[in-house]
């Protein structure tokens, strides 16, 4: 996953990296919202063209073992990858964002026995997390985006107690309790705001490795599922393919690379931007 | 073919500028052999396990009493003779004199029962306890074993031919720690889990098998097994000489077979059976022509050409070919054909249309082949109005998924895959009797057939099979399509002559050579 | 101070009590169990025979009695033996350890020698176009599935070119998965690093030297070096767990017997012990290691003691 370390002294003009890794990311997201306009071919139509066809002008991609059109699937696909990283991220954050809160204003027992859990979990690999979980859920879309929320849990609940203790130990916190303003309210009107933009940061990185676990469940055949033409699971499936028809590996593990990359640079960019002196290294 | 050989050296010579310290062992390995398998085996101990991977490896350290012919028929092993009673309760086998074990210590009747005993004990806790039959009693008389049972059992004699029924040397189990000593044609040397095993030809060894020409020790010296996961790599190994035979990842396989550097190999009598059943409690598929439509539209020729890449048959029975009473002729005028259009009208007779589908899930788990076919099985469900959403689990998961879901009579219904092997179509018991192997036993007819089968033996029991058979696919609770089905293939360079699968995809190296 | 040491140590032996009785539950809970495992397309797998083979297995005892047993058991220092093969838990993991630890430690080598010359670049270059191109290479690394690095990698080193072993374990087998697992985390690396100059290269005491008129290679590597490197020596041990949570995959691809892979063959063959080991040897060195730092930190900065 990602590191939550970046302190940067000054802000400065906007850096190059968030250009591109914007760029990159508007051609990303265009692509799979417009893919039912774009594609040329029925993802799941088999028969499309011949078996394993190399890249050509009918099948820009190529064509996969049913002879669908991969150019179609990395597309539609792209809808896929794309939701199950947001969706993962949004409930993940959500729930980890809950329980740092809770860790940090309610109270020295529950804090550390939060925090004892959240250090525990957060130690396992959250590959192991999100197969356990699979294991457990079933499979399925659902369950694998489920999985990645839940293997993301730790992490954010982590971010956000950090960035909410030290939110807690600055004087305004002191003076709004002293006013007798209730810590529910003190939360959502002062402390939020105020570390809103970090999370939402670390969303923009939980993002990429959302998305580089639910393309490692597939890999190891316990993510999405065939047909679907999510970019892990045509990895996955494909990859016996590798030196007959190496176009199934390559278009969709690109667009993954791709992907993964802009909101990396984005998140990277951004997170030297708004934290300028932040030193949350624990 | 000497143009080939030369090919090889060639490559090897290259390497062997390039790198210069691997080749040495590669260009000397002449009577060596390296296989490499994508899982390793649980245990060494064949009565402390079941799976495939695990008795590979202890069917070639032990030997079993009796052996099977290709056709099917019993033949000596281990036993020289046996004798049944009239009432088919007892049986006697004459273990063969001289008969070394790889301690050097002599396998004797005596041996033969402790083994046995330890089989069949309850605490030993084998998997495989309840297919050694209602074995009563076991005794020493002369070299005789003499093995008594509660009632007949008409599948024991095949049973003891399978690789499930290993002999073993008492000094295996002597001490607490289990180190497999056998009579078979390789001894253990070292076993580092999940990494290799290594194994040495068994210089006294004797064989007895009909499936093997080489009566006495085995050409090659070394036998190494490697677990190499991932098919990419295991082929990766293939190509550059690391290993010498493997499982080949299906999707390659048959361009090994067109390449005269290579041969794919796959079993014939590895006793599986690909079949897709129904949870048949639950509405509409209670209903016997619903589930024939759907198996009216299974293009089983597209699954085994295309899923399985050419490399399997369709087959027509719920048990397997080349077993006892097996008729693949006979089960075809029982079963469903291929027929999409006359599904479709069963389909819109019964008021499932394009607008209105009927939908089910299909319930499967993963392997090899099996994820390509649910795929096309999807296709062809569609185009009869049947919507099906694929549901794959692992295999614990799945198992333990089917028994919740086949006992349920309401709900989503579904259609489902699954495998089964065996050397005897006793398996057609477990699976069918009620309860059955994950609640999938049907009524009281069927049970009643199932227990009639295992008291007969000869024609009387073929009938009597055959008539379960029949009944099964006649009211499509069962839909036979494939076999073999998982694990049945190996592919070597063309250097390796001789190699062999036996029953339930067991591996032969007696009479391999390697060419040099 | 005593009293701190006293209640972390307490704090850590509940804690990890906790987990194994949490774990204990969630293993049980997940659907399918070691015999339906095992017995998947075994010829005899009756329902009887299942059920015999439960009881014998202990499986058939409601499932907090098989978790305070477990516990017990491990409190005594007895990890249990695996279901399938009747192995040694702990035997089975210290067989395993040091070959997921030196690939660990490969990896991190490589990952070092990568990303710490590219951090510094990257820092000594800010806003320039260097910066740029070293950050994105960097990150380019970690934004590459690993699996599919790995993948390529073989095809290229071992098959096309056979330079190196595909599986095994000798020591030439240890340099593709360390490559991959390398260029997969220079990314974290290069980025501490970069920070870490750039903080100590803003501090007074390098505009003081540099004001004093010293080269700028002597404040680079004199002044500023050594006090980052203490920073980014403290973020290896992160980049070192990272490591050996994003193995599992690699072991899998480059056939490497460590712990990884034997924790997700555990998983899917529903091996109680074996995944319960697992967690309990993860779960104890977590807390242990974070229980000694709480100490040490009580011992640095006596402020700590009072949260």
């Amino acid at each position: 996953m990602t590191d939550t370390s970046a302190p940067l002294a000054s802000r400065r003009r906007l850096p190059v990296s968030i250009l591109i890794g914007t760029g990159l990311a508007v051609v990303i997201v265009a692509a799979a919202v417009l893919a039912p306009s774009l594609i040329p071919f029925d993802p799941m139509r088999m028969a499309a063209g011949p078996r394993l066809a190399a890249p050509s002008f009918d099948h820009l991609f190529g064509t996969d073992e049913f002879g669908r059109d991969l150019f179609s699937r990395v597309l539609t696909g792209g809808r896929l990858s794309l939701g199950i990283g947001l969706t993962a991220v949004v409930s993940g954050l959500a729930i980890g964002g809950l329980i740092g809160l809770v860790a940090a204003f309610a109270g020295r027992l529950v804090e550390a026995t939060l925090l004892r859990i959240i250090d525990v979990l957060y130690s396992f690999p959250d590959t192991l997390i999100a197969l356990a979980l699979v294991a457990f859920l079933g499979p399925g879309i659902e369950n694998a985006t489920l999985a990645i929320a839940i293997s993301l849990v730790p992490f954010y609940a982590r971010v956000t107690y950090g960035l909410a203790a030290a939110e807690r130990a600055k004087p305004y916190v002191e003076a709004a309790k002293l006013a007798g303003i209730h810590t529910g309210r003190l939360v959502r009107v002062h402390v939020m705001p105020n570390i809103g933009q970090s999370l939402v940061v670390m969303g923009t990185l939980g993002f990429s490795s959302a998305i580089l676990s639910a393309a490692g469940l597939s890999f190891l055949g316990l993510g999405v599922q065939p047909p679907s033409p999510e970019w892990g699971a045509i990895l996955a499936s494909g990859r016996n393919y590798i030196n007959k028809a190496p176009w199934i590996l390559i278009f969709p593990g690109v667009a993954i690379c791709l992907t993964v990359l802009s909101f990396n640079l984005i998140g990277d960019s951004l997170r030297d931007l708004v934290d300028p002196r932040r030193k949350d290294r624990s | 073919m000497s143009h080939l050989i030369s090919r090889k050296r060639m490559t090897l010579l290259l390497a062997a500028a390039a790198i210069g310290t691997v080749t040495g062992t590669a260009i000397a390995a002449a009577a060596d052999l390296s296989v490499a398998r994508s899982v390793d085996a649980d245990s060494l101990d064949a009565y402390k396990t079941s799976n495939t991977q695990s008795l590979q490896i202890t069917n070639l350290i032990f030997d079993t009493l009796l052996t099977m012919d290709k056709d099917g028929s019993v033949h000596p092993g281990l036993a020289s003779a046996w004798t049944m009673s009239d009432d088919g309760k007892t049986y006697s086998f004459t273990i063969r004199d001289n008969v070394k074990c790889h301690d050097g210590s002599s396998f004797d009747a005596a041996a033969a029962k402790a083994s046995l005993d330890r089989a069949i004990d309850p605490a030993t806790v084998n998997p495989s306890l309840s297919a050694w039959g209602p074995i009563s009693g076991t005794a020493v008389e002369g070299t005789d074993l003499k093995v008594t049972l509660s009632e007949p059992y008409g599948p024991f004699t095949s049973f003891l031919t399978s690789i499930q029924a290993s002999f073993m040397c008492p000094s295996s189990f002597a001490s607490a720690e289990f180190k497999p000593v056998g009579t078979g044609p390789f001894k253990l040397v070292d076993w580092v889990r999940n990494d290799k095993i290594e194994l040495e030809a068994n210089a006294d060894y004797k064989n007895f098998s009909p499936l093997i020409e080489n009566p006495g020790k085995p050409h090659i010296d070394k036998l190494t097994f490697k677990v190499i996961p991932e098919a990419v790599a295991r082929m990766a190994a293939l190509r550059s000489g690391e290993a010498d035979l493997v499982e080949p990842s299906l999707e390659e396989a048959t361009d090994l077979k067109d390449d005269e550097a290579y041969k794919v190999y796959a079993a014939e009598l590895s006793g599986q059976q690909v079949i897709a059943a129904f949870t048949w409690k639950i509405k509409p598929l209670d209903k016997p022509e619903i589930r024939k439509a759907i198996g009216m539209a299974m293009n089983r020729d597209a699954y085994a050409s295309i899923a399985f890449e050419g490399l399997v048959n369709t087959a027509n029975c719920p048990v397997a070919p080349n077993l006892f009473s097996t008729d693949e002729a006979l089960c075809a005028t029982w079963g469903v054909s291929y027929d999409q259009a006359a599904a479709k009208a069963i389909m819109e007779e019964n008021g499932y249309t394009a607008e209105n589908p009927l939908k089910v899930k299909l319930l499967v788990h993963k392997l090899p082949g099996w994820d390509q076919m649910h795929q096309i099985m999807q296709q062809d469900l569609a185009a009869i109005n049947v919507q099906a959403d694929i549901e794959t689990r692992e295999v614990a998961a799945f198992f333990d998924y089917m028994s919740t879901v086949n006992e349920k009579s309401d709900g989503e219904p579904a259609v489902w895959t699954m495998g089964m092997s065996g050397v005897d179509p006793d398996y057609l018991y477990f699976l069918w009797k009620r309860p059955g192997f994950v609640n999938m036993g049907l009524n009281e007819t069927v049970d009643t057939m199932l227990e009639e089968q295992r008291k007969l033996s000869g024609d009387a029991r073929a009938d009597k099979i055959h008539e379960i058979e029949k009944y099964l696919m006649e009211n499509a609770y069962a839909v036979p399509l494939l076999s073999p089905g998982w694990g049945w293939l190996m592919a070597s360079t063309s250097k390796v002559d001789g190699f062999k699968m036996g029953f339930m995809v067991s591996l032969l190296f007696n009479d391999v050579t390697v060419a040099e | 101070m005593l009293l701190l040491i006293f209640k972390r140590v307490l704090i850590a032996f509940f804690t990890v009590i906790a987990v194994i009785l949490l774990s204990g539950i969630l293993v049980h809970v997940v659907p399918g169990d070691p015999v339906t495992a095992m017995m998947a397309q075994s010829v005899s797998a009756t329902p009887e025979a299942m059920a015999e083979m439960r009881a014998r297995l202990g499986l058939d005892l409601p499932v907090w009695q098989q978790v305070l047993l477990y516990t017990w058991h491990v409190l005594q220092g007895d990890l249990g033996t695996s279901i399938r093969g009747n192995e040694s838990v702990a035997w089975l993991f210290l067989q395993r350890l040091p070959n997921t630890f030196s690939l660990a430690v490969s990896g991190l080598v490589i990952a070092l020698a990568i990303g710490l010359p590219l951090g510094f670049i990257a820092a000594i270059n800010r806003g320039r176009l260097a910066e740029t191109v070293v950050m994105v290479l960097a990150v380019l690394g970690v934004s590459i599935p690993a699996f599919w690095l790995g993948l390529i990698l073989m095809q290229l080193f071992a098959l096309e070119l056979g330079w190196l072993p595909v599986a095994g374990s000798g020591w030439r087998n240890i340099v593709l998965p360390a490559l991959t697992l390398g260029l997969t985390y220079c990314a974290l690396v290069a980025r501490m690093t970069r920070s870490a100059l750039i903080e100590v290269l803003e501090e007074d005491y390098i505009r003081t030297a540099r004001a004093r008129g010293l080269r700028e290679y002597q404040v680079l590597f004199v002044h500023a070096l050594r006090p980052a490197l203490i920073s980014i020596v403290t973020v290896v041990g992160l980049v070192f767990a990272y490591l050996l949570g994003g193995q599992v995959i690699i072991e899998n691809v480059f056939s490497w017997n460590g712990v990884g892979r034997l924790a997700v063959q555990a998983m899917l063959q529903r091996d109680y012990p074996m995944i319960q080991g697992f967690i309990v040897v993860f779960a104890t060195s977590v807390v242990v290691v974070s229980m000694l730092i709480d100490i040490l930190y009580g011992f640095l900065d006596p402020r700590m003691r009072k949260s």
